[in-house]
């Protein structure tokens, strides 16, 4: 299988895409079932390809080390990476339906309810937060709600701030929602309302580095999706106990769909929900296990 | 409008003063175990810390301010951390070796150099945990490593688990080692299995 | 000990859930189950096995003791300790750690049996029917 400006193309055996599998599956928990294997290798070449490698052998060497972020690379060629407005919409809805009444439980009534979106990359996350609490949670109006949005990349933080947005941006909402917090702009682009921007904070942050992480304490949730898994383990160990500093005890942790914190740490409970498993700092209450 | 933003950056309490050295070594014994959390926490930067973490994490009870000290060791990551954690490898506690399992496997470098006296460990509970060690080594390392175990370890469990790390990180290289364990061990069918499906998934990358 | 036979089950074979870090392991497991009629799933360690126990259904889980970032011993007390639905689900342990004191953990823990490695084909099979009936 050749494309233009790839390589002469490589073997792939049915054992290498085999080892391959058993390396994502330990690193990241994604598993792939063996109906699938067809797909796998066709990427798997893809990558083969473009990263000028000269056998299966030296790709998977490059895989382990993780050069150049092979690893991200790898997992974006085979599921959709791209970020849009209410991306992973169970995770919303859990959030309306179970964790707001869980927190409100310990919470006064002018306490304000504190979420953060970390990486918030290009800001659809945030605003999709913000929406979907106007939307769909009766009590709306009887908390004070703080979101921040936060990255390590500040060209997209800046992008965040504009909330300028294309079609494909907005492919999950309705046209009603798109009215009522998003200008037109020019054909096919679509600005947040000025009000709803300026409620939001975007800062930087890294994830990493708990100097930079101390600024940000007394989270109820934090939205950490997709990025996690893509850290060698000595960095997901250390951003998951920043992240845990960060969160009010029995806040909760919000992974991407495809994360499991069983490659990240044990230092949180596992909760499971009606529409997901969200996983929660331990700490607030009588009910404490483990 | 419900949705509030606050722009100083003081939502968080006051921070507590910087602490010196010597004060957060001494905060690693405190009854309080945030404390105990934070200190540990702000001292993986301090390779002169490994000494008290080392006797911290031998004295610590709660499993989330043993993953601290772990962390911290692990940020530190010179030799003295690694003989830090190696203890724990014998602990009776399971989570206590896991932690330390994961811990020692992400500083690959700095555990190089006590990989023989692991593999030759008179405990055979010690070297199979030791072979996970080795999984984040290159393939150029770890296979002579695990080649030179398999060819003198006399307990299977100890081989099953050098032949499940080779089956992701080795080289053909392996491929007589493997052969002749099997061999060793013809009437244990779980080692010929699992030698079966490394030589197979190793051999894949030859062609 | 539960073994959680249900009349007339006869439609979907029985779910097993193993839980071993080791692939060489599960694989092994997972061939005798199988061709025993079994279905069956993995988990790498103690955290992802509490994360498909609290979403499916199984009639067993097999699970090794020394596992990255949880341990055996630690996922099945918290098992033990959730909801009644899960909290019996029955469990095979089955470790390379053969002391005394570690049997005992792992009865303390909550396991059914415990098992050291190596374990053959035919042990693991009967060990499974003990507590997991037939497939
Ligand atoms: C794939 S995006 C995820 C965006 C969003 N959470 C989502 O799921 O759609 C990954 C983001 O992580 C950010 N990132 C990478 N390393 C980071 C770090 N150490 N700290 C903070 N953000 C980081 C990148 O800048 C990028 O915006």
């Amino acid at each position: 299988m050749t494309r233009p400006g790839a390589g002469p193309s490589v073997a792939i055996s049915q054992q290498d895409v085999r080892r391959l599998c058993e390396f994502l599956y330990r690193r990241t928990g994604m598993s792939f079932a063996d109906n699938k294997r067809y797909y796998i290798d066709r990427r798997l070449a893809e990558r083969i390809a473009a990263t000028g490698c000269g056998s299966f052998a030296d790709y998977f060497a490059m895989l382990r080390a993780d050069a150049e972020h092979e690893i991200e690379h790898l997992v974006n060629s085979f599921t959709v990476n791209e970020t849009y407005f209410d991306r992973e919409e169970h995770q919303l809805r859990c959030m309306t339906a179970s964790l707001l009444d869980e927190l409100l439980t310990r919470k006064g009534p002018d306490e304000t309810l504190r979420i953060w979106s970390v990486p918030c990359s290009t800001g659809e996350e945030p605003y999709s937060i913000a929406i979907w609490l106007m939307e769909h949670w009766r009590d709306v109006d009887k908390y004070n709600i703080e979101i921040v949005g936060s990255d390590i990349d500040t060209s997209a933080l800046q992008k965040a701030e504009q909330g300028i947005y294309g079609e494909r941006a907005l492919m999950r909402l309705t046209r009603d929602v798109v009215a009522r917090y998003f200008k037109p702009l020019s054909p096919g682009k679509y600005q947040i309302d000025p009000g709803l921007r300026e409620s939001i904070r975007f800062t930087h942050a890294n994830l990493v580095d708990a100097a930079d992480m101390a600024q940000y304490r007394d989270f109820d949730i934090v939205f950490c999706r997709n990025v996690l898994i893509y850290f060698d383990d000595a960095s997901r160990r250390i951003a998951a106990e920043n992240l845990y500093d960060c969160l009010r005890p029995g806040g909760f942790i919000c992974l991407g769909h495809s994360e499991t914190m069983s490659r990240i740490s044990p230092l949180f409970r596992i909760r499971r929900f009606p529409d997901a498993i969200i996983y929660q700092k331990p700490g607030a209450d009588h009910d404490e296990q483990q | 409008m419900p949705l509030i933003r606050r722009d100083d950056n003081k939502t968080a309490a006051p921070r507590e003063p910087v602490a010196d050295a010597a004060a957060l070594t001494a905060a690693l014994g405190d009854p309080d175990p945030d404390r105990r959390w934070r200190a540990a926490r702000s001292l993986g930067s301090d390779a002169g810390a490994v000494p008290a973490l080392a006797a911290a994490l031998a004295a610590e009870q709660l499993p989330q301010v043993r993953e601290a000290i772990m962390t911290a060791l692990l940020r530190i990551g010179d030799a003295g951390a690694v003989a830090a954690l190696l203890p724990s490898l014998r602990a009776q506690d399971a989570a206590l070796r896991a932690s330390a399992i994961e811990a020692l496997q992400a500083m690959p470098e700095a555990t190089l150099p006590f990989m023989t006296a692991l593999f030759a460990d008179a405990d055979s509970d010690v070297r199979i945990l030791a072979t996970e060690l080795v999984r984040n080594m290159p393939a150029e390392t770890a296979t002579p490593l695990l080649c030179d175990l398999l060819a003198h370890e006399p307990h299977p469990n100890v081989c099953a688990a050098a032949i499940d790390v080779l089956a992701e990180v080795g080289t053909p290289a392996a491929i007589p080692a493997l052969q002749a364990c099997a061999s060793r061990f013809a009437e244990v069918s779980f080692l010929r299995f699992v030698v079966a499906v490394a030589i197979d998934q190793i051999s894949g990358a030859e062609h | 000990m539960t073994s959680n036979s249900e009349a007339g089950a006869a439609a979907a074979p029985r779910r097993i859930l193993v839980v071993d870090d080791s692939s060489l392991v599960r694989l092994y497991y997972r061939a005798a189950l199988e061709k025993a009629g079994f279905a069956v799933d993995q988990a790498i360690n103690g955290i992802e096995a509490m994360e498909k126990c609290l979403v499916e259904r199984f009639d067993l889980v097999i699970v090794d003791v020394n596992m990255p970032r949880m341990d055996g011993l630690s996922f099945l007390r918290a098992l033990r300790g959730s909801a009644p639905e899960i909290a019996s689900l029955p469990a095979l342990m089955i470790s390379t750690e053969a002391g005394q004191q570690d049997r005992d953990d792992a009865r303390a823990a909550g396991a059914n049996f415990y098992l050291v490695k190596p374990v053959s084909e035919a042990d693991l099979l009967s060990h499974v029917a003990l507590l997991a009936g037939a497939p």
